[in-house]
């Protein structure tokens, strides 16, 4: 098994590719691979707390936390969740938040790379 | 190199594709990428289906926009799933690219 770091720099609402980035990352960890799930600019909504999940509109948390429990290890860039208000104190836990060094060295160490650009 | 290259979008409008020169080419077709393998323009094809690469189609992004391995109008792209991506990534491929 090997070690893939997903990059994903997209937004939620109109782009479903955060929503297909964590679908990557299930199917990946189902198959007995580790991965590192790295987010940026808009896609750092995805560490927000208590989303309301409203009927044919993606919501991702619940998912979400599913992989964070078997192993999925996912970070927010801090300089954009913090450019888009979202701290510390609304940041869903177990969620990393880290500048983007942190993606650089996953990458390094990572069997395989996607990064998945925004729009 | 062995490079798959996923391409997200119908409305494609760079020539990255014809610029990339792998040892082997992977086209994975994902999200509205998916049109190009089910949509003929005046009749013919997407232009995108002429590469000499292998050709894949992912089944859920399909379903998403009420289309069905049945609509894929060119034989050689193969219809695969989430778990085969990884696969093609971890066993086939080396590099990866997102269009």
């Amino acid at each position: 098994m090997g070690k893939l770091t997903i990059g994903c720099f997209s937004s939620l609402v109109g782009s479903m590719t955060l929503d297909w980035a964590v679908k990557l990352s299930g199917a990946a960890i189902e198959k007995g691979h580790k991965v590192d799930l790295w987010v940026s600019g808009n896609a750092t909504m995805l560490s927000i707390q208590d989303q309301r999940a409203f009927k044919d509109y993606s919501s991702l948390e619940k998912p979400l936390k599913e992989l964070m429990a078997k192993g999925l290890n996912v970070t927010a860039c801090e300089a954009c969740a913090e450019a888009r208000g979202y701290n510390k104190d609304n940041t869903m836990e177990g969620f990393k938040r880290f500048s983007m060094d942190w993606y650089l060295a996953s990458t390094f160490n990572a069997d395989r790379v996607l990064h998945i650009g925004g729009e | 190199m062995k490079l798959v290259t996923f391409v997200s979008d119908y409305k494609i409008n760079v020539d990255t594709l014809d610029r990339l020169k792998p040892e082997k080419l992977g086209i994975v077709l994902v999200e509205n990428g998916v049109y190009h393998a089910t949509t003929k323009e005046n009749g013919n094809p997407s232009s995108l289906l002429n590469h000499s690469a292998d050709y894949y189609v992912l089944l859920n992004d399909l379903e998403t926009r009420g289309l069905t391995a049945d609509d894929v109008i060119d034989s050689k792209v193969k219809v695969i799933g989430f778990g085969d991506i990884v696969d093609l990534i971890f066993n086939d491929y080396d590099k990866t690219a997102w269009l």
